[in-house]
């Protein structure tokens, strides 16, 4: 996890988010999610993502939101992606491929 | 999906019906994804909806019972196109025709639930259910191409 300016915090999430992965960061992200408001998640290093993990994605999105606050996704591979629009959950939690646009939207 | 002829069993993994028991799917398709050539984005398809439908069974169709069984069967009936077959013992339950939640949009509350179904007919290539005197069989296919037909 890294503090960016502008009272961003960076989630850096590596390795597969299956069940096991997701249970391993569903306590750390709620626990981010209840106190954090502009929350960039970098998925670069995700190399798979099933439907646990999107609830792992989800949670802690929906926390975010319900608090003012909004939450990101950073580059996914390209099957990453894939699960992220084929369940629509792209609409609802944007995802970025460039750096600075994926901050701008969390200004 | 009709896989004939020289349909010859390759490989099959039998797990139990413990949620921790579906961390043995990755590594054994690995192995198979090593085998026979299956290129990363098929390998991808195959874990997502292996661990879908394995996960189901162990939460809705098997509920609490912790040592039901689980036998998924690899095969190759043909070059490039890749079958798994997975049996169970739980109560009769067609994925197929079970609802897909309408896609997620931006004023809908977020959910995921029932997005599983989506993911298995979105990224099988083939899938047929047939119910078992015992309990179930789902068939899924898997392509390198991505061009087999679709069976629901």
């Amino acid at each position: 996890m890294e503090e960016l300016t502008g009272d961003i915090t960076k989630v850096i999430l590596d390795g597969r988010l299956d069940i096991e992965g997701a249970a391993a960061v569903d306590l750390q992200m709620n626990v981010i999610a209840g106190n954090r408001k502009a929350v960039l998640v970098d998925l670069q290093k995700v190399s798979y993502l099933g439907s646990m993990g999107l609830r792992a994605l989800v949670a802690p999105a929906r926390a975010i939101k319900s608090r003012g606050g909004k939450m990101v996704l950073f580059s996914p591979n390209e099957m990453v992606e894939k699960v992220l629009k084929c369940s629509g959950i792209d609409t609802l939690i944007p995802v970025h491929f460039d750096l600075q646009s994926a901050l701008a939207a969390l200004q | 999906m009709t896989v004939n002829g020289t349909d010859q069993t390759r490989d099959k993994l039998a797990l139990r019906s413990r949620l921790s028991d579906i961390a043995q799917l990755p590594p054994w398709i690995e192995v198979l994804a090593s085998s026979y050539a299956i290129p990363v984005d098929v390998q991808f398809a195959m874990n997502l909806c292996l661990e879908e439908v394995v996960s189901n069974i162990i939460r809705h169709g098997y509920g609490t019972e912790a040592d039901r069984s689980v036998i998924v069967r690899f095969t190759m009936p043909r070059e490039g196109y890749f079958v798994f077959v997975v049996d169970d013992e739980a109560p009769r339950f067609n994925p197929l025709s079970a609802p897909e939640l309408p896609n997620l949009n931006a004023r809908q509350e977020i959910r995921v639930g029932g997005q599983g179904i989506r993911l298995l007919r979105r990224f099988a290539d083939a899938l047929e259910y047939e119910p078992m005197p015992t309990g179930n069989r789902l068939r899924m296919g898997f392509s390198t191409t991505g061009s087999a037909v679709r069976t629901y």
